[in-house]
């Protein structure tokens, strides 16, 4: 107990100061306080805080923000020289959450045009963003942040009891995620639960090892993308699959926007508990979200600086407002190739009050409504991607994930395309007029080969297995 | 008389300690940190501070030693209860009554009067019993324990027979009030002493013996603590006496204590696997904690 209490007060000491952790002893606590589990069969009091940090208090969590803010800065200034050029002039020493706004914010472009000039210690590892949602970027990791951010996670969920020893998570995260999926890896090695890197193979695979069907043992912990998750679903339901045939308790979804339908049908189809609607970029890791009961998106502010700036202005996004998530990961959680308001292309809604869900304590904004490319200025208002996919995802007749695709047409009217072999226009049209959305909708009867083509998504980077059955 | 004086007195002490501990075990839950238990390397820093404190005390200048002993044991009181006395003036209120009747007693009656050592034994009691259950409760385990107890006698008899380390702090704190230890003193005849380590030594052992191993492991310490913990050392005292001729200052206790409590701490392993906290049956009584 002395013991663990020395750890806990050099970690933090060493969060508080800004200088780097001291990896083993996060992984010590992440094994006390699994000791603490297994002794006691719960964590003791006052763990919440011990897992949030120490950010209740507004005022100290502003003081610690512009400290850590400097910090990152100085340190920016001194190591890239893409922030060199970028932060000349700038008195670094009075930076503060105000006075950050007159820095440019960084977009991928940069990333993807001067990768080197990024970079501020050793790299160990390069991992490249999937492309997706537009050009892929590489992004350098150190050593020390591969080792770093897993127990820091290990420790949050174990904290928060999202990870159990025991446990086993099965991963359905494509391969080309190479951060995510060795973090997923260390954590669970940490934290004493087994895992299976599965990737993104046909969908009725993963429902054989979901199953239990190869070894016996039925994962409890299951993660990928929702538009893969989606696939599962459907795979699950025509196989004939009941919910008590799995043993999932938790699924966790990130990288594309997940709709209400689809959560409740990933909980319907795999009996699942939990499932968790979490952010995060490799451009960006550690620092990640989570989303609440109430469907806010609630971004730890322990280890980096989240704004939402106004869409139209670019300036702080008032309350109410759409704007897109810019986040600065703070040193020293991230060293290697750390970017300064970074430019997510996510938009979100900043809530108009404060939150009254259990996540209170953690700074919210909304779900993420897609990103600011897509975003459809229609002549009777904006229409995000999230309010047309929670609209159609889960309607019978469109099988998950939903193909679709939208614009806005020279008239100033929203035009849907969506792939349906049951639906017809007018039916959709209806379905999106009752949520006040007017469209023009077109349905494409195309097979599933020809909609994931024509409408690709994250589920789509197929990873073929020499497996003797034949699946799509 | 004397002997049997004292073999009540101390068996009394002994056992009440003891079943106070063991009824706090039984009823109530103290707060705990959210991550943490108690291992074998707390022990090593446990017997460093155990070896260090002494030679702190005696470094205070002779009128400090007692108040710094109050603060301590103010300090263990409020920790030890907040779990029992919710409200916090009412139970600081009740310390300071309960630390200031033995200042009180002690200024009124002397030092060798019994309204002093009785008022001073409660106090030394009841820090005993929160002091045993912070430990136990944190996880601390019965083989835990036991190696402590098996380097407490070491040093016990180092300290009582090589360095006479024990009986220069028992006389620093000689005609000062807030004595470590309890005890009880009738005229000029009569009088038994025991030391608060001794008595935390006794608590330790039974409480954690009877987490990990429920009514037999209560049985156990119950027994040890009586055999060896009351009556051997009474009975070493007055053997010792009757053969030298002449009555030691003090006899370390946990010379006889130390090793029985380990050879009953591997006799009770046979058993099993300590119980852990979780396995606990739930409290006799539900008591919930509330900030004050």
């Amino acid at each position: 107990m002395l013991e663990t209490s020395v750890r806990q007060v050099r970690v933090a000491l060493a969060m508080v100061l800004g200088r780097r952790l001291n990896v083993r002893a996060v992984e010590r606590l992440v094994a006390d306080a699994l000791l603490t589990l297994q002794e006691f069969g719960s964590l003791g009091d006052d763990v919440d805080e011990l897992a949030d940090g120490p950010f209740a208090d507004p005022d100290e969590r502003r003081d610690l923000q512009n400290r850590a803010l400097q910090r990152t800065v100085r340190r920016l200034a001194k190591r890239s020289p893409f922030y060199r050029e970028r932060l000349a002039g700038t008195d670094l020493d009075a930076l503060t959450t105000e006075t950050l706004t007159s820095i440019p914010v960084t977009r991928k472009a940069d990333l993807i045009e001067r990768p080197a000039d990024f970079l501020c210690s050793s790299p160990y590892l390069v991992t490249q963003t999937t492309g997706t949602t537009g050009r892929p970027v590489q992004i350098w990791l150190s050593r020390y942040e591969m080792e770093l951010w897993p127990a820091l996670i290990a420790l949050s969920v174990v904290l928060r009891g999202d990870i159990r020893p025991g446990d086993r998570m099965q991963i359905n995260l494509s391969s080309r995620a190479t951060a995510a999926v060795q973090e997923d890896v260390e954590v669970c090695r940490l934290v004493g639960a087994s895992c299976h890197v599965v990737g993104q193979v046909p969908p009725e695979e993963s429902v054989e090892h979901l199953l239990g069907q190869a070894d016996g043992i039925r994962p409890t912990l299951l993660t990928g993308n929702p538009s893969y998750l989606a696939r599962l679903v459907t795979a699950a339901r025509s196989l004939g699959c009941r919910p008590d045939e799995f043993g999932l308790r938790s699924i966790y979804a990130g990288g594309e926007v997940m709709s209400r339908a689809l959560t409740e049908a990933l909980r319907d189809t795999f009996g699942a508990e939990t499932v968790g609607d979490n952010f995060g970029m490799t451009e960006l890791l550690p620092v990640g979200g989570r989303t609440c009961s109430r469907r806010h998106l609630h971004i730890d502010p322990n280890q980096g600086y989240t704004e939402v700036l106004d869409l139209d202005t670019g300036e702080p996004a008032g309350p109410g407002r759409l704007g897109e998530l810019t986040v600065t990961p703070y040193y020293p959680y991230r060293e290697c190739m750390p970017v300064l308001r970074y430019n997510t292309g996510d938009v979100v809604r900043t809530l108009d009050g404060e939150a009254d869900c259990e996540l209170a304590a953690v700074p919210a904004v909304s779900q993420i409504l897609g990103k600011a490319g897509q975003i459809h200025r229609t002549a009777d208002g904006v229409v995000t991607p999230r309010d047309i996919v929670e609209v159609l995802d889960g309607t019978p007749g469109l099988p998950f994930p939903l193909r679709h695709r939208a614009g806005v047409q020279g008239d100033g009217r929203l035009h849907v395309e969506v792939a349906s072999r049951e639906l017809s226009a007018a039916e959709v049209t209806k379905l999106l007029l009752a949520h006040d959305i007017d469209a023009r909708v077109t349905v494409l009867p195309l097979d599933d080969e020809e909609a994931a083509r024509r409408f690709p998504l994250r589920c789509d980077l197929l990873e073929r297995t020499f497996t003797t059955r034949s699946h799509a | 008389m004397t002997v049997f004086y004292q073999l009540a007195v101390t068996t009394a002490l002994a056992l009440a300690v003891v079943t106070g501990a063991i009824t706090y075990f039984r009823r109530i839950r103290t707060p705990r940190p959210p991550v943490g238990l108690f291992n074998g390397r707390d022990i090593f820093l446990m017997m460093g501070f155990v070896l260090a404190l002494p030679y702190v005390y005696l470094a205070l200048p002779g009128a400090t030693l007692p108040v710094v002993l109050a603060l301590v044991f103010a300090g263990g009181l409020s920790v030890g209860y907040t779990p029992v006395i919710a409200n916090g003036r009412l139970r600081w209120t009740l310390i300071v009554l309960l630390i200031a009747s033995v200042l009180v007693f002690h200024l009124a009656f002397g030092e060798t009067a019994a309204p002093y050592w009785v008022a001073n034994s409660c106090v030394v009691g009841l820090v005993v019993v929160s002091a045993t259950n912070l430990n136990v409760q944190g996880g601390m385990r019965l083989g835990n324990v036991a190696w402590f107890l098996l380097a407490l006698a070491v040093y016990d008899a180092f300290f009582a027979w090589v360095v006479p380390l024990t009986e220069e702090l028992a006389d620093a704190v000689q005609g000062y009030p807030y004595a470590p230890a309890a005890g009880l003193r009738i005229g000029e005849d009569l009088g038994a002493v025991v030391g608060m380590g001794d008595l935390l030594a006794y608590a330790l052992f039974t409480t954690a013996a009877y987490k990990a191993y429920g009514k037999a492991g209560l049985t156990t310490g119950l027994a040890l603590v009586t055999l060896f913990g009351a009556v051997a050392p009474v009975a070493a005292l007055h053997l010792i006496t009757a053969v030298t001729g002449h009555a030691p200052a003090l006899i370390p206790a946990q010379v006889f204590f130390g090793p029985a409590a380990f050879i009953g701490y591997v006799l009770l392993r046979r058993r099993g696997p300590e119980r852990r906290m979780v396995e606990l049956p739930p409290l006799e009584r539900a008591t919930a904690v509330v900030p004050a």
